[in-house]
């Protein structure tokens, strides 16, 4: 067998290994390699830069699911990290009925860190004063409008059985008037309802966090200023990481900008496979022209 | 009768909705959100709906004794199990429900999902070859995509983030704008033709 037969049909177990291999990886190696950052990220953190402390509350809509979980749950973190550092309330809510189980787990994760170097109650993350998680509910695009009347009409109860008119925080956290911002985390088409119905109706700010296979279809709202600022994939993920570290909210980077080590390294295989299997493709083509003639 | 009564409903409310959408009145209003109501409640019937029709399905595969049973008993041992430690233990952020969701969905998900990766990869090294004008235009934009994405990419090149960027801005936008349009155009016929009356597959075949 000629080379150019052998980098053409290489087997797709030794594919595996090595993607295997590059993955693994990076997780045992400090790498640490600069992300320039993408403008509809640093546009997203800029948004919630400019929220006032202690005034409108940032609306989380963590709608992503397991499968998705490696490239929207960092993002949800991140952002719980640079809501709560800047003192803006945060509202979660799920309209995929698989996500309040990781939902849950972002708000814990972000509260207990927070409530560990707390020096006292009045520096505690508080549940109902700070932050406030609704749950799930079905009849998405419905509860998208009628959210825009009440927020309590829709959400009667929070996700942990609390009657949510009893919570302070959503005593002055009415309807949308009252939130500076809504994230939504997804892979689905969440974005582009809240923008059709929350946002055409009443006006609200939409931001989003998106898997990198959805975010090239998110553009368009970009461009139209219907998106105040989007984080694409896993990228996205570690460009805010590495924004709150930029601006002092955060010492270290998290699991994004380490995951992005093993994205990058498999990108690079992938393209050096192509390269590979096209050199081989085009000799094997120019042998049998030569052949032809011959 | 049968089919005039749903018919004259969906019209008269189908009107009414895109009426009260241009009327800020507090009548509109309020009218709206009766609506939105019963459809945040008629959407959690569909959901007991959607379980009952899952359980037949899965009961009449069994029954059959088809060749793949043991997965539809999987998928009934499990779904009643979920509800059941739902139901009695609660959902609470240290409760069983969780503790199974956390530890054996997620992983399970995850693991699916990734396994994306492995086909993607030996995929684009078999499919990715430069056979014409097409494929060689795909090719570049794919690779300086990926090197642009990439935080390597900066260091291969400064233009590369620059050109990736204006890949996804000017080409692609231009293409989803229009596939949007596309989409946003269907949808208004379709809504059309169902409040007029044209489309009526919702209403089933009338047996």
């Amino acid at each position: 067998m000629k080379w150019f037969e052998i980098v053409s049909r290489i087997d797709r177990r030794i594919i595996y290994s090595l993607l295997t291999i590059f993955v693994i990886i990076p997780f045992f190696l400090k790498i640490k390699i600069p992300q320039n950052i993408m403008p509809q990220t640093e546009r997203l953190f800029k948004f919630i830069e400019g929220i006032p402390p202690n005034d409108k509350a940032v609306m989380l809509s963590i709608d992503y699911t397991p499968q998705t979980m490696p490239e929207c749950h960092p993002m949800a973190i991140a952002l719980l990290r640079h809501c709560f550092k800047k003192g803006i309330p945060v509202l979660g809510v799920s309209f995929d009925p698989q996500a309040p189980g990781l939902a849950v787990v972002a708000f814990n994760t972000v509260v207990d860190e927070f409530n560990r170097q707390a020096g006292s109650r009045s520096d505690s993350l508080i549940y109902g004063r700070d932050y406030v998680y609704l749950g799930w509910k079905s009849g998405r695009v419905a509860a998208l409008i009628e959210m825009g009347e009440g927020i309590t009409g829709v959400f009667p109860k929070d996700y942990f059985d609390n009657a949510t008119d009893t919570l302070t925080l959503l005593k002055r956290i009415v309807n949308y008037k009252d939130i500076a911002l809504v994230v939504v985390l997804a892979a689905g088409d969440y974005p582009q309802e809240w923008i059709l119905y929350a946002q055409t109706r009443y006006g609200v700010k939409i931001g989003a966090g998106l898997t990198a296979v959805m975010a090239p279809k998110y553009y368009p709202f970009l461009q139209t200023g219907q998106f105040s600022g989007m984080m694409s994939g896993m990228k996205g993920a570690a460009e805010y990481e590495n924004l709150l570290v930029r601006y002092g909210y955060a010492t270290e980077t998290g699991k994004a900008e380490m995951a992005m080590n093993s994205q990058t390294l498999v990108h690079l295989l992938i393209i050096f496979l192509i390269v590979i299997g096209n050199i081989g493709y085009l000799a094997t083509r120019k042998e049998s022209v030569k052949r032809l003639n011959g | 009768m049968k089919q005039r009564l749903p018919l004259f409903i969906c019209l008269v409310v189908g009107l009414l909705m895109v009426i009260q959408f241009y009327i800020p009145h507090p009548v509109s209003v309020g009218f709206n959100s009766i609506i939105n109501k019963w459809v945040v409640i008629l959407s959690a019937f569909a959901l007991v709906l959607g379980i009952g029709n899952l359980v037949s399905h899965h009961i009449s595969k069994i029954k059959k004794a088809k060749a793949d049973r043991w997965y539809s008993l999987v998928t009934l041992i499990s779904m009643t199990l979920m509800a059941l430690v739902g139901l009695v233990f609660g959902i609470g952020p240290d409760s069983l429900y969780q503790k199974i969701f956390l530890n054996i969905l997620t992983p399970l998900g995850a693991t699916m999902f990734a396994l994306l990766a492995y086909y993607m990869a030996s995929a684009a090294y078999r499919a990715f070859r430069v056979r014409n004008i097409e494929a060689s235009i795909l090719l570049a934009s794919a690779f300086v995509v990926m090197l642009g994405f990439m935080p390597i990419g900066q260091f291969l090149h400064p233009y590369f983030p620059q050109v990736a960027e204006w890949i996804m801005r000017v080409p692609n936008m231009a293409s989803q704008r229009g596939i949007l349009f596309g989409v946003a155009f269907g949808s208004i016929a379709t809504a059309l033709k169902i409040i007029l009356g044209i489309e009526r597959s919702w209403l089933g075949s009338g047996k």
